[in-house]
């Protein structure tokens, strides 16, 4: 479960980066009051423009960005009090993660499982599972640099579930694949939802949203201007696509 | 959790090219390749220069004077050379510069009549400057013929050399062989710990941070639950291990470097270099060397953290490059020696450290100065580094 209380986020705003940004303004506003809840068996999506600050909010979720104020429960673990505790719970994937190109996908699997202090039978298990399930065992002992994007995806998946978490956060996680690769990914996302993880996912491609989603929220310049089931968001909508309704809700609140 | 992400890191910057050629490959080739070259070259030209015969043209009315009878008597030792025998110097300077003639000697028509009175005679010798060498074989044959004559002349006077030889000095050297290749070559080595434990250092450092950023791999570690010093650490011990090995690679290809070109010809000199070489120098080196390249690490993750490409982290630490330099040069100036004022000056100190080490003669109060200073200095470093790792703005892209 994750839960979400009036965070907010500030940048602390360079010289340079105030010539650029045309401003005096010492500090830049990413993101403000947000707040929502996420449960377990359901997947939620958090939907907005670019630089509407989704990646910020889901790094802070991640414990990568500390909050400027508020406060983020994983599984009722507050992140900024315990955040080493807190994400033992967490697997983070996002659309442009690297992997260690000189590494080969067993190395990078074992790495990752012993920074999560997962015990080795569970690795073994786990590991066979998941190379079972995305099948990776033809290309284990390759090293990352000579593998395939969708081959890549895969190892990605599996690091970010190595550790079997009750929270998964996805960052835009199809974002640059092909519809092959990109299968795999939502495949991963309505799986952790039948294994009764709590899923959050950021994304613009509405086609995915409607397949996958339980519940949303808009986010539009670092504030939530909607929050709601994915049913009611249905039911309630004023135009006839879900991309259309997506820029009506966007544009009423420019 | 620190030994596995050393572990992983270790791995990985061993896998990477770049890492291996700066940390083992340049430094271990770089020597034996520069003694190497320099000693085959200039072998080359002094066998050419020693080998090549030596036109000479003698040019005298008297042919059969003693200044000609001693020079060719002059044993083939001396270089060889042959003898052309002229009456005037027609075309002489034009023969000399197209080298179908080397040197010309003119020799006066009375020599003998000189030299039998014990007077002085005049010899014009033309030569080519540019052909550098063979003035030096005319000197040896001139100071041959003309000790020939002194001798003769001490002889026929009845006088003793002594009187125009009024002082015979004798030198006598205290220092031990170990002491004088510690001040005159000692110098040298701290240089060149600090140039190779530099590069060493920085390969790794610039793939471990500024990598990880770039290659977008940074965000997923931190997210594993693991404290971010203990990442600073792991990675930080890899940086400091490849600083070391340059450093260590660099001193065994020196060793290796004076072994095969057979740079060090005297026996007992090659018995001192050995003897410097005991394991409780090099055990104190690495004491030396671990808070410098601890420091080095320090100094260079805040650039490699802040740099966004490979390039950047690259340009960033170059000009910090040569600021290190300057305090390695003070080790090869004479007269700069290891005391309580320059014991407390960060990489001075382990540079003229290192020197006295060498030499033997180091104090071991000044040596414990120094090394609690770079520890200090290291420290600080490394604070400094968990600072600007802990920056978000450093580690979001």
């Amino acid at each position: 479960m994750i839960q979400v209380e009036n965070i907010r986020k500030e940048f602390e705003l360079t010289k340079k980066q105030q010539k650029e940004n045309n401003t005096s303004d010492k500090v830049a506003l990413a993101v403000e009051d947000v707040s929502f809840e996420c449960q377990p068996g359901r997947i939620f999506s958090l939907l907005g423009p670019n630089g509407a600050g989704k990646t910020t909010t889901l790094r802070m979720l991640a414990g990568i960005l500390k909050p400027s104020q508020g406060s983020i429960k994983i599984n009722g673990i507050d992140i900024q009090k315990n955040p080493n505790e807190a994400k033992k719970d967490i697997g983070f994937l996002t659309g442009s993660t690297g992997l260690y190109e000189r590494l080969t996908a067993n190395e990078i699997i074992e790495y990752f499982s012993k920074l999560y202090g997962v015990s080795k039978e569970d690795f073994k298990q786990r590991k066979e599972n998941l190379y079972t399930l995305l099948g990776m065992h033809d290309f284990q002992d390759k090293r990352i640099g000579r593998l395939s994007t969708g081959m890549k995806q895969k190892v990605s998946i599996a690091r970010t579930m190595i550790h079997d978490p009750d929270v998964v956060i996805f960052d835009e996680p199809t974002s640059g694949l092909d519809v092959i690769t990109a299968e795999n990914i939502i495949k991963l996302i309505s799986d952790c939802k039948t294994q009764g993880k709590t899923v959050i996912f950021s994304s613009h491609i509405m086609s995915e949203v409607d397949l996958l989603c339980d519940d949303l929220a808009i986010i539009h310049k670092g504030k939530i201007i909607l929050r709601n089931t994915m049913q009611e968001f249905r039911n309630n909508m004023q135009t006839t696509s879900l991309t259309a309704e997506f820029i009506r809700v966007i544009n009423e609140n420019n | 959790m620190i030994f596995t992400i050393f572990k992983k890191e270790l791995k990985d910057t061993l896998r990477d090219r770049r890492t291996i050629i700066a940390m083992i490959v340049v430094p271990v080739l770089v020597f034996p390749i520069l003694l190497g070259l320099t000693t085959t070259v200039t072998k080359y030209f002094a066998e050419k220069q020693q080998e090549e015969v030596l036109k000479i043209a003698v040019i005298s009315t008297a042919t059969d004077n003693q200044f000609t009878q001693r020079l060719s008597a002059i044993p083939e030792e001396f270089g060889p050379k042959t003898l052309i025998f002229r009456e005037d110097t027609l075309g002489l300077k034009e023969e000399i510069s197209i080298d179908s003639i080397q040197i010309a000697f003119i020799i006066p028509a009375n020599f003998d009549q000189q030299q039998d009175s014990n007077q002085q005679s005049t010899i014009q010798v033309f030569h080519k400057g540019v052909n550098i060498g063979n003035k030096d074989r005319v000197r040896t044959y001139l100071a041959e013929i003309e000790s020939s004559f002194l001798a003769e002349r001490f002889e026929r006077l009845n006088l003793d050399k002594q009187l125009i030889e009024p002082i015979d000095e004798q030198y006598n050297d205290i220092s031990s062989e170990k002491e004088m290749i510690g001040k005159l070559a000692g110098g040298f080595l701290p240089y060149l710990f600090i140039i190779f434990g530099f590069i060493g250092c920085m390969y790794p450092a610039i793939d471990l941070f500024t990598g990880e950023k770039e290659r977008k791999t940074l965000e997923t570690l931190l997210t594993t639950p693991v404290p971010r010093w203990k990442i600073l650490i792991g990675k930080m011990l890899v940086i400091v291990l490849s600083g070391i090995a340059a450093a260590s690679f660099a001193l065994i290809g020196m060793f290796v470097g004076l072994r095969a070109f057979d740079l060090v010809d005297s026996p007992e000199l090659l018995t001192v270099i050995d003897g410097i070489l005991t394991p409780m120098f090099i055990l104190s080196l690495l004491i030396l060397l671990i808070p410098l390249t601890i420091f080095f690490a320090g100094i260079m993750i805040p650039a490699t953290i802040y740099a966004k490409s490979f390039k950047e982290a690259q340009s960033v630490l170059t000009p910090v490059n040569f600021i290190i330099m300057m305090p390695a040069l003070v080790g090869l100036l004479p007269g700069i020696e290891l005391d309580y004022i320059t014991a407390f000056i960060p990489i001075v100190n382990i540079v003229l450290a290192t020197k006295e080490l060498v030499a033997g003669t180091i104090d071991p109060i000044l040596m414990i100065i120094s090394f609690m200073t770079m520890v200090g200095f290291a420290a600080l470093s490394v604070v400094f580094s968990y600072k600007r790792f802990g920056k978000e703005s450093n580690i979001i892209s």
